[in-house]
């Protein structure tokens, strides 16, 4: 590369195309213009006439200069420009990127890419082969082109984990497998992780190593803590080697789903580093209910999953309603049949208590009923309509139970199993044998892999009928096989039957460990601490939503599941990611940061060179100037057609200021949009002085003339109705549809042209709400009605195609009993500018009938949508500024007869729009006088 | 004569064949809506003695009464008015007056030079033409006059059909760059009118104004012209075609022949202005952006007049 003037060029010898500059420029002058040709039947008149000056027109020095600069621009884009050109050259031999590709990069990753890639180039300048190790996935080493690297750049993610163990063995054993020497550039998240520095020396014994850091402190989110019924998040950052740490404070949002299911920011707290802390932690208390909406904690202006910490079900605090029979008895709390529950219960849920048809509408997620043998038949069926849509009903046993008659005979809604009369007792002074103790939970069951304490035993129990359906209903059994606790679902829900008491009276099962753990797998209850791997040993748990690297949450039903310990105890990796998952009821998030992580900055030996990113990295300008010299030959092309004339001075003058413009960036744009903002302030203040009269309006057609008879004819119109009814409107209006609000005009006449713009589909939005509010429209396509006998006329064509998105009902022709014909005066016959033509309105109902004794039909009770015609009303009506008719209608009196018609029409028209079938009804006057009369 | 309402009501629902001919006769009957039926001043028609709507203020061959007068010898009995007779002893013939029609000749340019429009707004000069001279033939179809087209192609008729051969015949484009006016088949002592650019060689159009001449044949002659042939709105280096593509003339300065083009066009006015004051004809301009009503005013005027 050659650097002239700060510019460096890898093509400089492409520079001396620069001095046939001066020689393009005589050139250009020497050739004139293409002559252009010109059809001109006067050509005979011209014949024999010869120039009287031999020298032909001239290429205008701006349009040289145009040219020139667009071939310089040329030139110099093709001698391949850099700003900020890489003065340093670099190695030779194979170089190997290493890139460490964790989360912890993420928030810097698009930098980092480009810091890849300018390395890239560099290698490419200098023809080494190139391999790409990212430790997050590593990959056999592969020496390809840098311009092969260059292409897959965009496809390099970062991933959700730190390179572990297991990958940093793949990528050792990887770099072994490579015979060669090398040299390394390592790009570094800037974290420290167990086995950096084995790799390290793996790397040194094949070359040098340099390390390219941001520099930067990486930050992350530990998982939320329940605290004394608050949020406890804490917030970790590292400490880079040789920076000094400042105070900083950071946001962090709670985002989860509103009642609406938008995604939205439910609370938003910042936290305060001191200086130098590497830890901070702040508390969020927040009602139960937003509570159990958060999905995600995460820090805004980090883009990192170490950033995010997911919320599970140890958010939710479930609420409880205990339910026992009888009345609370103060002397014998320990008695109590939910006294063991409500101890159970009390840190990790919200109880509830009271009689059952209080507590069913504050839909709960579990009812505990506590030796409850009976219910009210209509309780029972709303309790089992909660139980179908999801809820958790358990019952427990007890004396009550086991002395009813509930569920002998046949199975009961809201009980597993059918019941033995009586139950058993073991162990007690009356009986044989030794109370019993559980057997280990079977594999299908809910509390597989929970260990069974051997003090617990049962000294007396419900017992289950034998049925075909009770093996798959036992999740716990005594060691002799008799059911403890049955389940069956229902709906959604699920009704679980203890067969023991609630308090210690039948079994020491409530005063152990099991029972809470019991709890807790069976969702009554949720942990408050992140749960053990013991507590998980047995089950499954299958990936609902992933992490990706940035952070983002992504559906994971491709992924296989995990298994409850290995998703508490292993590092995340490939087959372990960061994400939410579920099994069973239950839901556990797996976040990239577990608590008591920390965030150690990485530190590398004293012979490892070790930079941060280069801040100016190098720009070629070659397609930018590549770029400019189209531009300029595009301009060169309008201006050359300019000047031989084969473009329209107009047009090509705007083409041209466009193509300028567009160069320059519009400057003036920000003035004008700053221009069009007080517009809404006057309008508002028209739509009052609109609304408060009653306006007939226009829709502006974009012909001139016509938009001027238009109005000149509602002025008429508008003076008639004045002089002669007691409608009294103000000045027409001009309506433009895209703009104007329609709602303030009960009429708009629309005289049709045929070269009318189609209305944007916002405006026929609008105008179809307008016609359903009640409002018409007055077509008038101006062709004396051969609108009506087809489509001869351009503007009934073009009519039809501005009414083809409107909402407008079937048609007919005007029948002769229309309430238009009596709306005011008594018409036959509606004549504008043309005497005669057919006029069209809302189809009447198929079933209307002529009732005997009255003249007409009982047409549609409104006003119809549309009036079609073309009979050319307003230039009937038109008027000028001294009242006088604008236009000649006819001949004569003949012609002053029919513009007094069109008159009475307009007037029936308006009269119709304002009072609807008001005439129709008044068929009825005579009967209801005649009432009257008696 | 016939009402002119009824003319009028049968013009706005035009049954006719399809094509060109009918939006031409459509056109030209809503351009000669506007004005009263056309009646051409009859003079010195001895030799064309054919029927018409025209009182000649003398007794023959005619439908309005002129006058009673007394049966003379060799009158048929046939022809004595009863009515009259019967009121006295003397026996009256009654008289009609005598009635003629015109006959005029058209001839519209139908030569490729006529099929230009400087702009896509403008109407081409061939259509303005055979709207003009359609027009002119309906009015004077309706005054009861005769209209036919030079050459014999289609000879002088009355009656509205003969609107739609006009229209008909006026379709045919002519494939000449330039086409010579016809001058075939015209009646003694009858009307012409010409219309074209008479942008062509000028021989051929002095022959067939002496021929006319010869015959008693006056007219008018109307030139339309397109704006830019009337302004020369051109600048720089330019070949000019013909629209034929017959002719081509080639500047490196268009703007700098405009006054010399200005030059030739007036030289080629005075030329046919000469042409036409020596036939005893008249001549007359129209510019395709000028409305057509205008051109129909004046020639309205010029065939009413009877000044030739």
């Amino acid at each position: 590369m050659t650097i002239i003037g700060g510019l460096g060029f890898t093509a400089p010898w492409l520079l001396l195309g620069l001095l046939v500059l001066p020689l393009l420029w005589i050139l250009l002058r020497a050739v004139p213009p293409a002559p252009r040709k010109q059809v001109f039947p006067a050509v005979t008149l011209l014949l024999g006439l010869s120039d009287k000056d031999s020298q032909s027109d001239r290429t205008p020095w701006w349009l040289l200069l145009l040219r020139l600069l667009a071939v310089a621009a040329a030139i110099l884009g093709f001698a391949g420009p850099v700003l900020n050109p890489n003065q340093k050259e670099g190695g030779s031999g194979p170089l190997v990127l290493v890139l460490d590709g964790s989360w912890a990069g993420a928030n810097g990753w698009q930098e980092t890419v480009q810091q890849i890639g300018s390395r890239l180039d560099e290698a490419g300048r200098a023809n080494r082969p190139v391999a790409l190790l990212q430790l997050t996935a590593p990959q056999a080493l592969q020496f390809q082109a840098a311009s092969t690297w260059q292409q897959q750049l965009p496809g390099l993610q970062p991933h959700p984990w730190q390179p572990a163990a297991k990958q940093l063995d793949t990528a050792l054993t990887h770099i072994a497998a490579s015979s060669d020497s090398f040299e390394t550039l390592w790009f570094s998240d800037g974290l420290a992780y167990d086995g950096q520095h084995d790799l390290t020396q793996a790397l040194q014994t094949r070359g040098d190593v340099t390390v390219i850091s941001p520099g930067l402190p990486v930050l992350g989110l530990l998982p939320p803590v329940n605290k004394d019924g608050a949020l406890e998040l804490t917030l970790l950052r590292s400490h880079p080697e040789g920076a000094a740490l400042g105070p900083r404070s950071v946001q962090v949002l709670a985002r989860g789903r509103d009642p609406g299911g938008t995604h939205r920011t439910l609370a938003q707290v910042t936290a305060q580093f001191g200086t130098n802390a590497t830890e901070t932690s702040l508390q969020l208390s927040l009602p139960a209910e937003l509570r159990a909406r958060i999905e995600r904690f995460e820090l805004p202006d980090q883009r990192s999953a170490g950033a995010v910490a997911l919320g599970d079900d140890s958010l939710r605090q479930r609420e409880v309603a205990l339910i026992s029979s009888g009345a609370p008895d103060e002397g014998l709390a320990l008695l109590s049949p939910l006294h063991y529950l409500r101890q159970a219960l009390k840190p990790t849920a919200a109880l509830i208590e009271g009689s059952l048809g209080d507590i069913l509408p504050a839909n709960p997620d579990v009812i505990v009923l506590a030796d409850v043998a009976r219910l009210a038949p209509d309780l029972q069926t709303a309790l089992a309509a909660w139980v179908e849509e999801g809820g958790l009903l358990l019952r427990f046993a007890g004396p009550r139970l086991a002395a009813s008659d509930t569920a002998r005979d046949s199975e009961e809604v809201l009980m597993p199993v059918r019941l033995r009369i009586g139950g058993r007792s073991i162990g007690g002074a009356m009986s044989w044998g030794e109370p019993k103790t559980l057997a280990p939970f079977a594999a299908g069951s809910p509390f597989f892999g929970l260990p069974i304490p051997e003090e617990v035993s049962v000294s007396s129990q419900v017992v289950a009928q034998p049925d075909p359906s009770l093996a798959s209903r036992v999740i716990a059994a005594l060691e002799d096989g008799t059911p403890l606790v049955t389940r069956k679902a229902l709906g959604q829900g699920q009704v679980v039957l203890f067969h023991v008491t609630a308090n210690a009276e039948w079994s020491s099962l409530p005063l152990s460990g099991l029972f809470v753990r019991m709890l807790e797998r069976l969702a009554v209850s949720t942990t408050t601490k992140p749960p053990q791997a013991k507590s998980l040993e047995g089950t499954t748990w299958r990936p609902i939503t992933v992490l990706d690297g940035f952070g983002r949450s992504t559906e994971a039903s491709a992924l296989p599941g995990v298994s409850g310990p290995d998703l508490v105890d292993q590092p995340a990796g490939p087959m372990l990611r960061p994400g939410l998952y579920q099994s069973d009821n239950r839901s556990l998030s797996r976040n990239t940061l577990k608590s008591g992580d920390q965030l150690t900055a990485a530190t590398w030996g004293a012979d490892i060179t070790l930079i941060g990113y280069n801040k100016s990295s190098e720009q070629a300008l070659a397609g930018l100037l590549l770029g400019v010299a189209l531009v300029l030959l595009s301009l060169d092309v309008l201006a050359t057609l300019l000047i031989s004339g084969l473009l329209r001075r107009g047009p090509g003058l705007a083409l041209l200021a466009l193509g300028l413009g567009s160069a320059l960036g519009l400057a003036t744009l920000p003035g004008a949009l700053q221009a069009q903002s007080s517009a809404p302030a006057e309008a508002s203040a028209e739509h009052v002085l609109r609304a408060g009269e009653l306006t007939l309006a226009h829709v502006l057609t974009g012909d001139a003339k016509t938009d001027r008879i238009a109005l000149a004819g509602l002025q008429g119109l508008s003076d008639t109705l004045y002089f002669r009814t007691s409608v009294e409107p103000s000045t027409p209006a001009s309506i433009d549809l895209e703009r104007d609000d329609l709602a303030l005009y009960p009429l708009l006449y629309w005289p049709v042209t045929a070269g009318q713009q189609l209305p944007s589909p916002q405006a026929y939005e609008r105008l179809n709400a307008y016609l359903g509010s009640g409002g018409m429209i007055l077509f008038d396509t101006r062709d004396a009605g051969h609108a009506a006998s087809g489509s001869a006329s351009p503007a009934a064509r073009r009519l039809q195609q501005l009414a083809l998105p409107l909402d407008i009902p079937p048609l007919e022709p005007l029948p002769s009993d229309h309430v238009l014909t009596r709306s005011f005066y008594l018409l036959q016959d509606f004549p504008g500018r043309h005497p005669r033509g057919a006029l069209w309105v809302e189809a009447a109902p198929a079933d209307a009938e002529q009732v005997e004794g009255i003249p007409f039909r009982d047409l549609n009770d409104g006003v119809t949508p549309v009036v079609i015609g073309g009979n050319d009303w307003a230039s009937a009506w038109a008027v000028d500024a001294n009242g006088r008719p604008m236009l000649p209608v006819g001949r004569g009196y003949a012609g002053e007869r029919q513009r007094e018609l069109s008159y009475r029409f307009g007037v029936n028209l308006v009269m119709h729009v304002l009072t609807g079938n008001y005439k129709s009804d008044q068929v009825h006057v005579p009967a209801l006088l005649e009432r009257l009369g008696q | 004569m016939s009402p002119p309402a009824a003319r009028r009501s049968s013009a706005q629902q035009p049954v006719a064949p399809s094509g060109k001919a009918v939006h031409l006769r459509a056109d030209a009957e809503a351009a000669a809506g506007a004005l009263p039926p056309l009646l051409v001043q009859a003079q010195q028609l001895a030799g064309s003695m054919l029927s018409g709507d025209h009182g000649r203020r003398r007794a023959g061959l005619g439908d309005d009464f002129w006058q009673y007068r007394p049966l003379q010898q060799g009158d048929s009995r046939r022809m004595i008015d009863h009515r009259r007779s019967a009121r006295g002893d003397q026996q009256f013939v009654r008289e009609r007056e005598l009635q003629i029609a015109q006959t005029v000749h058209l001839w519209v340019d139908q030569g490729a030079s006529m099929r230009f429009a400087s702009t896509a707004e403008l109407p081409r000069k061939i259509d303005r033409a055979r709207l003009i001279g359609l027009a002119l033939s309906i009015l004077m179809l309706r005054g009861g006059e005769r209209v036919g087209l030079t050459g014999g192609s289609l000879p002088p008729r009355r009656g509205n059909l003969q609107i739609l051969h006009l229209a008909d015949a006026l379709r045919a484009d002519n494939t000449l760059d330039y086409a010579p006016p016809e001058d075939r088949a015209m009646a003694p002592h009858a009307r012409a009118l010409f219309i074209s650019d008479f942008l062509g060689p000028f021989a051929p159009l002095e022959r067939a104004l002496s021929k006319a001449a010869d015959r008693g044949v006056h007219g008018v002659l109307l030139q339309v012209l397109d704006p830019a042939e009337e302004r020369f709105p051109f600048a720089g280096r330019t070949r000019f075609e013909s629209v034929g593509g017959g002719l081509s003339h080639e500047t490196l300065k268009a703007a700098a022949l405009r006054d010399q083009y200005l030059e030739r066009l007036a030289e080629r006015r005075d030329a046919l202005d000469r042409l036409c004051r020596a036939a005893g004809w008249r001549i007359g301009q129209h510019h395709s952006d000028e409305t057509a009503l205008s051109a129909l005013m004046w020639l309205y005027h010029a065939m009413d007049r009877g000044q030739i």
